[in-house]
């Protein structure tokens, strides 16, 4: 029977979210500083809102969700609720192509160049930590850590020397959604969708590999395979995200967080949660954005009303994440 | 080899980065035995379990159950080895049941849920290890002995008939670690291989049917514990001098560390010092005056005198006879050679009769200026009188003959050192 309550319990919860997602899409295609209603015969009403909004808001749903994934997947990784989805170095790879990108091809193909970046990162923590084969955790983190610094570094410098691009580079680390097409919102499912289902099917996976990658051995899980298989799904959803948005902080660390705190840790439900939570927060952020602050860079917006949500959230609840 | 579950290393080698911390082990375990691994901190009990266990890579032979262990498959070594770590990080609040629950994800699909029989053993397995009350707790909550207490119902949910355990009871209250281990015999007495590192070699001895001694990765001694807990190889592994003895109770062999007897450097360790005492009167004086690394000797002792037990434990030479007899005169002529070689004297007031009566006689005649006489505070010669006041007589005779009396164990050092030409150390009030 006790599997049943926990069967009564999640269920509900995961459809929930998938309603509120959909009335969530629904709602803030319609809502904008343009102000149509559900009904309007507007000229260049049906332009906007299904030309420009809808693809935008679902672009952000699904960088949202591919973020908050991503970040529940790193977090029992690297076995701490304090990691986040760029912890590997993504978002300052994504960074330095897009500011490479702005600076000397005058500004297009940022987005391709942002993924290139993010993914060269990965690929250089990955090389530097895993020359001797087995490595700890440990070591990747701080191999991330450090490729980021050096990263974060290079973009200093281009910004430096950039001129009067340098807005550009800014806004670009700041993330937000002006570029947003109908061609990004197909990329960022494309990825989200294969990357996201591996995830949530490595459910326990990542539940023994949250207790420690030895424990999941002895639990007769494969440590190694799961381990570069997370990492690789986690790495595409987060270059895709920064690739379409730039670096948008505070969704991929903290919309595990609170679906911890409202449901547990178990992974089997953390990770689908996480994705429509994400993907509902991000949509919302991006609209207010968008409607009330003249299209301001949304991860101003997803840090300055999330943190103090957060900070509430720890206050009521304590230590219990 | 045999058809039952086991594990069996031939030359095995094991280690982190390029270096070997186990070395060449060979042996093998089967079903039916709780074999415990032990040794110095460092010498690699761990490190070999690991190795048993396949996370740590390693050469050389390594079979589990007839079967190259380098041929399952991570969900078959899963569900033939479970293994319980000393601790494990707790980062995510998981309940103690979602933490058990995880043994039962090698038996299952990843694309079926756990079946009620699953939960059933989970609940079986927390039952059996006490900590059903705890099952919807936040693991986070837990004290470390609780929490060691889950990660032993986990690897038992995983119902495999090897178990590794590394340390399982550190943690543990007096209580809970006899509950764990004897749940360890009961398993093994069920056919399972139960292997275990211990630091505590009086609970290995207890629980184990076999010891395995290792020192810097290699094996050293391989038997049940009566044959691995020698003094001998003790001192040689652990580098610590002990007693080892048959516990009376439970039959098994214990081990009690002595003082170490370099510990006081400030006494004289050349000054032969020869203790006559009995009816358990002088065993303290003994382990006291043997912390303090002198030479020691001992009078006759009846060998069911609690004196004659230290003095056998402590190794100190001493004469033994019979009880309730009178000494018998080539005991007499052994004590006269101890009392030429010994350079001080120490005579514990002990009850004395008729059949004892000719050692005090001796000492008068032979060593009067060397004897020490310790008699207890509130005592006088007469409690210890049993020859209708001869006895209390020769004992007073002693005294006036130029013995030094002293009711207390500083008062004695104190001779000692006057006589190894030192001043007495600052006094000291405890005993070792």
């Amino acid at each position: 029977m006790e599997r049943f309550t926990a069967l009564t319990r999640t269920v509900p919860l995961i459809i929930g979210l998938a309603v509120v997602a959909i009335l969530t899409i629904v709602l803030c295609t319609f809502t904008g500083p343009a102000g149509f209603g559900f009904v309007t015969t507007a000229p260049g009403a049906a332009d906007i809102v299904g030309g420009i909004r809808f693809p935008r808001v679902l672009a952000a749903f699904f960088v949202g969700a591919s973020l908050a994934v991503a970040g529940a997947a790193m977090q029992a990784l690297f076995r701490n609720p304090m990691a986040d989805p760029y912890i590997l170095g993504t978002s300052s790879g994504g960074a330095l192509g897009a500011s490479l990108a702005v600076v000397f091809l005058g500004g297009i193909f940022v987005p391709i160049f942002a993924w290139i970046g993010a993914v060269v990162a990965i690929l250089v923590v990955w090389s530097i930590a895993g020359r001797k084969g087995m490595i700890p955790v440990e070591t990747l983190l701080l191999t991330g850590v450090a490729v980021s610094f050096f990263f974060s570094a290079i973009v200093s410098f281009l910004i430096a020397i950039a001129g009067q691009n340098v807005h550009q580079i800014l806004f670009w680390l700041m993330g937000g959604f002006w570029n947003a097409s109908p061609s990004s919102a197909i990329l960022a499912a494309f990825i989200l969708v294969p990357a996201g289902t591996l995830l949530f099917v490595m459910g326990r996976d990542l539940n023994a590999l949250s207790l420690g990658e030895e424990t999941a051995a002895h639990l007769g899980i494969d440590a190694g395979r799961a381990r570069w298989t997370v990492l690789g799904a986690s790495t595409l959803l987060v270059a895709g995200a920064v690739s379409i948005a730039g670096s948008v902080g505070f969704i991929g660390l903290v919309t595990p967080h609170i679906v911890r705190m409202l449901i547990g840790p178990d992974n089997r439900v953390v990770i689908p949660a996480s994705m429509l939570a994400g993907g509902i927060i991000l949509v919302l952020s991006d609209t207010i954005a968008r409607t009330f602050f003249s299209d301001l860079p949304v991860g101003i917006i997803t840090a300055f009303v999330g943190a103090p949500f957060f900070i509430w959230l720890i206050c009521q609840r304590g230590t219990n994440t | 080899m045999n058809d039952g579950p086991g594990i069996n290393a031939q030359n095995l080698h094991a280690g982190y980065g390029t270096e070997d911390i186990v070395r060449s082990v060979s042996c093998s375990f089967t079903g039916g035995t709780f074999t415990g691994i032990i040794g110095p901190n460092g010498s690699g009990k761990t490190t070999l379990l690991r190795a048993f266990s396949r996370v740590l890579p390693s050469s050389g032979i390594l079979e589990l159950n007839d079967r190259a262990v380098s041929e399952y498959t991570p969900a078959q070594l899963g569900m033939a080895l479970g293994f319980v770590p000393q601790d494990e990080g707790r980062p995510f609040s998981y309940t103690v049941m979602q933490v058990v629950l995880m043994a039962r994800y090698a038996r299952t699909s990843r694309f079926a849920s756990l079946t009620p029989a699953d939960y059933a053993r989970c609940h079986a397995v927390l039952e059996k290890t006490g900590i059903s009350c705890l099952k919807d707790r936040s693991i986070r909550a837990l004290s470390g002995g609780e929490w060691q207490r889950v990660l032993i119902a986990r690897a038992l949910a995983q119902d495999t008939r090897v178990l590794l355990l590394d340390e399982p009871t550190s943690h543990l209250d007096l209580s809970h670690q006899s509950e764990v281990l004897c749940l360890m015999r009961s398993l093994a007495g069920e056919g399972s291989t139960v292997i275990g590192v211990f630091h505590d070699l009086n609970m290995a001895a207890l629980y184990c049917d076999r010891l395995i001694m290792i020192r810097d990765g290699q094996l050293v001694a391989d038997g049940t514990p009566g044959e691995v807990l020698t003094p001998e190889k003790i001192r040689a592994v652990y580098g610590a001098d002990v007693v080892v003895s048959c516990h009376p109770a439970t039959g098994r062999t214990f081990l009690m560390p002595l003082p170490s007897r370099t510990g006081n450097p400030a006494h004289d360790k050349s000054l032969n010092v020869l203790v006559i005492s009995g009816g358990g009167s002088g065993a303290d004086l003994l382990r006291y005056l043997s912390g303090r690394g002198y030479q020691l000797f001992a009078g006759p002792l009846a060998t069911t005198d609690t004196d004659y037990l230290t003095a056998k434990a402590l190794n100190i030479p001493c004469i033994p006879i019979l009880p309730f007899s009178q000494i018998p005169a080539h005991a007499l002529e052994k004590l006269r050679g101890m009392l030429s070689r010994a350079d001080r004297i120490v005579l514990s007031t002990h009850p004395v009769g008729s059949g004892n009566l000719a050692v005090l006689d001796l000492l008068r005649e032979e060593v009067p200026s060397r004897l020490i006489i310790h008699l207890p505070e509130g005592r006088d010669f007469a409690s210890y009188d049993f020859a209708r006041g001869t006895a209390a007589a020769a004992y007073a005779g002693l005294c006036s003959a130029g013995a030094t009396c002293t009711s207390e164990y500083n008062g004695i050092l104190a001779c000692l050192n006057e006589a190894s030409g030192r001043d007495m150390e600052p006094t000291e009030k405890s005993f070792p």
